[in-house]
């Protein structure tokens, strides 16, 4: 960073209006927006915009005399700052001047064709593509669903959401984002879907997982018990002597994909009873096991 | 696009300077059915008219004529672009 006083040409001295009239001078000159084709206008201008930051603010300007701030210590442009000039180089938009090449357009010359045919390319120019985000309940991605967004500049859009859409995913709505600003065919509205996450299911690729409690009996001796699925409860046949972590697969039971629809993946979890059960306690303190019952003997 | 509120907050205006602009058509925004919808050039477009007026002492009077040579200026540049580009398209078939 060079020396804010040199940037702008004045003099250590110089008054608050030396300074302000130099850095309006050379705004005057380096302005991105004056300069259109000079790549580097911009840098030079973000120089001089950050040396008068500096020193037109008299508590900046008094710390950085003293040493205490260095000259890169005012940059405060935003980084991605962008100007006037990088969307007046496309053509059809509202400001669009013509006038000062029309008398050149009438002709029946090459260029005048040229301008005639850039005319009317930005004339057709679609509008713009819009960008949503729409939160969908989990069962609703999985099963599909009709939904309503209400659009910030007012007006509605009716979303109708596939079975199986998944977390991420945009959805196109043809002709239905913002107007051509010419003639042209509107933009379309890119939806991106949200997937909340559910209280038990969640989903890996086309299978729905879920992990289901059961009792130390339904373990112990086998049980059928009723399961949740995406699209209602069923019965789950749970055999003999089931461990926390045994997975059992409802076929069919997942999401909907093309080419047939996914499983729902049910994972054991047994679950010791959490009050006081003395007669287990007193069985389980007589109890003998006939074989080689040692859950540990792998370790 | 973005709502007039943000607009307000991002372009640093209050209301009543920007419907100034509006009338003046230094700001063209889209219509809705009861709002306005701007767009990133309009932002950029404001901060620029604020750069002219607040920094470089271009009076009212005067940011009507230089938003509108501005534009011209622009028009002509991209009319030079694409009477080049036909320039260039067209030069590989002569040659052959």
């Amino acid at each position: 960073m060079k020396d804010p006083y040199e940037t702008l040409g004045v003099a250590k001295k110089a008054s608050a209006d030396e300074i302000r009239s130099a850095y309006r001078k050379l705004a005057k000159k380096l302005h991105p927006d004056l300069n259109p084709g000079d790549k580097q206008a911009e840098e030079r201008f973000k120089e001089i915009a950050a040396a008068n930051d500096l020193i037109s603010d008299p508590e900046k300007r008094r710390r950085f005399d003293a040493g205490e701030i260095d000259a890169s210590g005012a940059e405060k442009a935003p980084p991605n700052a962008r100007y006037y000039r990088d969307y007046a180089a496309a053509g059809g938009h509202p400001y669009e001047g013509q006038s000062a090449y029309g008398d050149f357009a009438q002709g029946d010359d090459l260029f005048a064709e040229l301008l005639r045919r850039s005319a009317e390319q930005a004339r057709r120019r679609p509008g713009a593509d819009l960008h949503y985000e729409l939160p969908v309940d989990f069962l609703d991605a999985v099963n599909g669903a009709t939904r309503t967004i209400t659009l910030p500049q007012g007006g509605t859009l009716d979303v109708t959401i596939p079975a199986g859409v998944e977390d991420g995913q945009t959805l196109r709505l043809r002709a239905k984002g913002a107007p051509s600003p010419g003639e042209g065919p509107p933009g379309d509205a890119l939806v991106q879907i949200v997937v909340k996450p559910h209280r038990f299911f969640t989903r890996e690729g086309a299978d729905i997982l879920l992990d289901l409690p059961i009792t130390v009996k339904e373990a112990a001796l086998g049980a059928e018990v009723r399961t949740p699925t995406t699209t209602g409860n069923v019965m789950l046949k749970i055999p003999k002597r089931s461990n926390t972590g045994d997975v059992l697969r409802l076929r069919g039971k997942g999401v909907k994909a093309r080419g047939g629809a996914g499983d729902e993946r049910v994972k054991l979890k047994v679950m010791m009873p959490t009050e006081a059960e003395p007669e287990l306690d007193a069985f389980l303190a007589d109890w003998k096991p006939a074989g080689t019952y040692d859950p540990r003997k792998e370790m | 696009m973005i709502t007039e509120r943000e607009f307000l907050e991002r372009a640093r205006l209050d209301r009543r300077t920007l419907s100034v602009w509006i009338e003046e058509e230094w700001l063209i925004p889209a219509r809705t059915s009861d709002e306005f919808a701007f767009t990133d050039m309009d932002l950029a477009r404001a901060n620029l008219i604020r750069d002219l007026k607040d920094n470089m002492g271009v009076n009212h009077e005067g940011l009507g004529v230089v938003l509108h040579l501005l534009d011209q200026m622009h028009a002509l540049r991209r009319a030079l672009a694409a009477a080049l580009e036909s320039a260039h398209e067209r030069r590989p078939s002569s040659e052959q």
